[in-house]
Formats: structure tokens, sequence, C-alpha cells
């Protein structure tokens, strides 16, 4: 598998603080990987020690197949920090390129009108960035990340501050760099925005990975159903929520399929049926508890 | 190539800080005053009357203009590089700090740039800055006297280019300061510390005998023999800006004493720079 990131063993100590305790994760090229976590779980201290910002105590990572430091491979990365400061007498512009240059872009006028366009700036180009709220801020600081088409974006919180409008115009523009290739890595403590924009996650607590895959495959791993019926009925095994559904547990299709026929024999009309496929919310609480 | 790219920022970003434009505006402010208040009659060449601030012309001992005007250039010297170093020293406090803000250094150091090629284009952005200031002020009180006397001589610039030198060293302390404790009051007061001490290293054979202990007059020679000689220069910046002979050995040692001191500065601040998290 072309992996975007491989991480094995990654530990990271801050004098008497460990952050990271053996962090070991691949994220495949062309995925737009989710890491989720409660606060303190070492999400941004590994973001920073996959960009060379943080040097790791122990373990090895490679980025894009090189070392985060070296220069040819930052040269391919878009990074957005999580709390992205900018230099409050520069305008969008005069913020971009200079951007630019330090990535040495070649004719980037174009590039930088362009993502202006994108991330809705385009009226705020030549305003000082002293002006701009927080999600102007962020949507300057995605546009920084996405100079030069980079091959891996690595997002903290992008849709920090930004509207519910602003983040569906980031969704948009996510899903247009994914098409185009670009891996996406993202953290974000907004889960459901996690949950719609990738197609894997990694959980990541006490500084270590504790799960990592596509969404589906940790979401499918319930074995709860939801049953409705068309009256009430009161069958072993099937539960009632109190608002018309039903739960019951089932293994395989054999179970279910013997459980629904209980429930048919008991005189019930199943109107539908499905899995109860737990939320990013609901599997961080089952990993981390709480 | 790319700490130039860097250093082209931070002139961008001083053109915005008031603390900056306003030390420019003094400048200007003085030059302006000067260039209004004072008259100068020269007759063949040589000064022959002085009037300031609109008061009664005052004759004096006629002689050449370049030489009637040493002691002049002398004491504008002094305050240039004296005053340029301590304004030099708070303005420019802020520069470092900014760039290693959180928030700031951690996108910076996500780009394709050396972390080396940040803290050098930092300190060359700066001492142009720097440069710049000593020179407009030297040049300026030059060309100002020069249209008022026809004589430009230009030995006040070159006494300026030693201030500018010697601000080099004062920031590298300055800018390893704020790698060490990212505080732009910190970097300013190692700054002004660095200075009053480079003083006080200036005079150090006459007062080394005022301590009575033979230990301390050796630690306190021993120390002050690697801080910048401050006041020595700027003796030697009077001097030049005066058309006074210096000793150009004394001169070279001196400020390559003074350059070495600030590689060392900027050297160790790269150091400890290439070995941080943020």
């Amino acid at each position: 598998m072309d992996a975007a990131l491989e991480a094995k063993g990654i530990e990271k100590i801050f004098k008497n603080r460990r952050a990271l305790a053996g962090v070991d994760l691949v994220v495949p090229r062309g995925t737009c990987f989710g890491l989720i976590g409660v606060n303190g779980a070492g999400k941004t201290t590994f973001i920073k020690t996959m960009l060379g910002i943080v040097r790791p105590s122990a373990g090895s990572i490679r980025v894009l197949g090189g070392a985060p430091e070296d220069i040819d491979v930052r040269r391919r990365i878009g990074y957005l920090p999580e709390r992205l400061a900018l230099p409050p007498a520069w305008s969008a512009t005069t913020y971009l390129t200079s951007i630019a240059r330090l990535k040495r872009l070649p004719r980037p006028r174009e590039e930088i009108d362009r993502l202006l366009v994108c991330v809705g700036l385009a009226s705020a180009r030549d305003v000082k960035t002293r002006a701009f709220s927080k999600g102007m801020k962020q949507r300057l600081g995605l546009a920084a990340a996405l100079l030069g088409r980079p091959e891996l974006l690595v997002l903290d919180e992008p849709t920090d501050g930004v509207d519910p409008l602003g983040r569906a115009e980031v969704r948009e523009l996510l899903r247009e760099e994914q098409a185009r290739g670009t891996t996406v890595f993202l953290n974000s403590h907004l889960l459901s925005e996690t949950e719609r924009i990738c197609d894997r996650i990694g959980i990541l607590h006490a500084g270590a990975v504790l799960r990592d895959g596509p969404i589906e495959a940790l979401a499918a791993q319930s074995t709860r159903w939801i049953v409705r019926f068309a009256e009430p009925i009161d069958v072993e095994g099937f539960t009632s929520n109190g608002d018309g559904n039903y739960h019951v547990e089932a293994e395989d299709p054999a179970a279910l399929d013997e459980a629904l026929a209980r429930a048919r024999g008991a005189g019930g009309l199943i109107v539908a049926l499905r899995r109860d496929v737990p939320d990013l919310e609901s599997i961080l609480r089952g990993e981390v508890g709480g | 190539m790319t700490a130039w790219y860097v250093a082209l920022d931070v002139l961008r970003e001083a053109a915005s800080r008031r603390w900056l434009l306003a030390l420019f505006a003094l400048i200007a402010a003085l030059l302006i005053t000067v260039g209004l208040s004072l008259e100068m009659r020269v007759v063949d060449g040589a000064l022959a009357a002085v009037k300031l601030f609109g008061q009664e012309e005052r004759e004096v001992t006629v002689q050449a203009v370049d030489v009637a005007l040493r002691p002049l250039f002398r004491g504008v010297s002094f305050f240039i590089f004296f005053g340029g170093l301590f304004f030099g020293a708070l303005v420019t406090a802020d520069f470092a700090p900014s760039l290693l803000a959180p928030g700031r250094i951690e996108h910076l150091l996500s780009l394709p740039v050396r972390r080396a090629s940040l803290l050098l284009g930092t300190y060359v952005g700066v001492l142009i800055i720097a440069a710049v200031a000593f020179l407009f002020a030297a040049g300026g009180f030059v060309l100002v006297l020069g249209v008022k006397t026809g004589a430009y001589v230009a030995d006040l610039v070159y006494a300026g280019l030693l201030g500018a030198l010697t601000f080099a060293a004062l920031y590298g302390a300055m800018l390893t300061c704020a790698v060490f404790v990212r505080s732009a009051a910190a970097s300013a007061f190692a700054g002004l510390l660095l200075f009053a001490a480079g003083i006080v290293a200036s005079f150090r054979y006459e007062i080394s005998p005022s301590f009575s202990s033979d230990f301390a007059r050796q630690v306190f020679e021993w120390v002050t023999m690697f801080l910048p000689p401050v006041a020595t220069v700027g003796q030697l910046a009077m001097d030049i800006a005066a058309s006074t002979p210096v000793d150009s050995g004394a001169l070279a040692r001196t400020m390559g004493g003074m350059v070495l001191f600030g590689v060392a500065m900027v050297a160790l601040g790269v150091w400890r720079f290439e070995r941080m998290d943020f």
C-alpha cells in the first residue's frame, strides 16, 4: 500500500509529560483521514511531529516517502495550524505572496487569485488581516495551505470559527482536493465534520492510536439493530427506547433472522429495519470511555 | 535565497511598526530642524559666521569649513552612535519574538524553509533596518551641512557604518535571547544590558584597579574581555567623524572582535533554534 504517512512507535516526552506513547499509524495516499480524540490526547503533537515541528523522542516517521525535515518533502505539504497567527498589517494578498515566495512557487499571482476566490476572500484581498474575523483567518490559512497544490494537506481544526455555510464550502474544497489525488489529514474536534469529510479515521487516546481504519469498518462492527413495528410488541430480546423503535442484538444474519421470526410469530409487523450504526461520537466514547 | 525572502518579509513588517516609523520620523524631524534653523556664512571655503534659531549672527574664528565643522561632526556622531544603539535595541526587540510567536512559527516551520534561514533572514532584515537608520541619520546630516556650506564630508557616514556594525553584535545577542525566551521585553533587556556592559568593558583597565581582590579583578577582566567594547567603538566613530587619524590596526581588531561576537551569538541562536520543539 502506497502510504502518505507511516509512523512507527512515535514517542514524545516533554520534560515530565509523555505526549505520545508509541503511535503506529499508516495513512494511505489519496484518502481523507481524520484523527480524533479527547483534549490532551496528543493530536496536535502528533501533527507537529509529522511535519518536523516537534522532534520525536523515539520511533520513526515517513511522510510522502521521506523524512519530515526534508525540504523537498515539505514542499509537497500544505499545513493549517490550529491557531494561525497572521501578520496584522499585511493584506490577504501580501500574506499569500510571502508564503508563495517561501514555497518557491513560480508566478503565483494567478494561483493566489484563484485560491482567494475558492476560500471566499476575493472581496477581502486587500484588507489588512487585523480586521479579519476568526473564520476569515481560517479561510486565509486554508488558502495558504493549498498554495502550490500540495500532495498532502494537514489541517488542524480547519473549520474552527467558520460559519455553517463556510464549513460546507470548506468540505466541498476538501472533496475537490481529494478528487485531485491529495491526501487530507484532518484534526477536528467537530466529530460531525470529520464524519462528513473523512473516509478513514484514527482514534488517539493518551498518546497512542487505539483504532484506525475506514469509518464503515469501525462502525459496521456494531451487532445492534433498530427495528420499527406497526404496533407495539412485547418479545424477549427486543427492547424499546420509547420512540417507537426497538433494539435487538444479533451477531450475524442468522441470529437476526431468528429474532425477527420470533417477533413476527408474536404478531409484530415489521415496517423498518436498519443497523444501529454508531456515529463518531459513539465510537469515540466506546473506545475511550466517558 | 530563502533567508533573503525572510529578510524581505521583515522589512515589509517593519514598514508597519509604529515605533520604528516614529524613530525614522524623529530623525527626519531633527534633520529638518537643523536644516531650517541653522544658517552658515561661508566665504571662500571658510566658515565666517553661524546663526542658529534666528538669533543674532555670531562670528567664528575663520577656518576652512571642513575643519570648523569637525567638533560638530564629533558631537553628532556621539548622538547617532549611542542614541542609535539605544533606540535600535528598543524598536527592533519585537521582530524575532514575533517570528517565533505561537501559530506563526509552526506554519513557517512547515514550509520548505530551513530553520537557520528563518533566523538568519530575520537577522539580516533587522540589520538592514538598522543600517538604513544609521545611514539616514548620518547621511542626512552630511547632506544638510553640505547644502549649507558646500563641503560634503563623508566621514560621518563611515562613523554611522561603525554604529550599524556595533548594532549587529548587539542584535546577535538580542536574537539569541529571543530564541531562548521568546519575549520582546527580554530581548530588549538583553540588548540594553549588553549596551551598558559594553561601555563598562571599554574601560575595563581603568575600572579593574578599583577591585581590591585579585581574584575579583581577574574575573572582571576575563568576563569583560568577551564583551563588545561599545564605548571604544563609539570613540573611534567620533574620531572618524571628526577626521581625526585613527590607528587602522586597532580599528580592524576592534571591529573584527565585534563581528566575531555577533557571529558567535547568532550561531548560538541557530544551534538552539535547530533543536527546539514548537
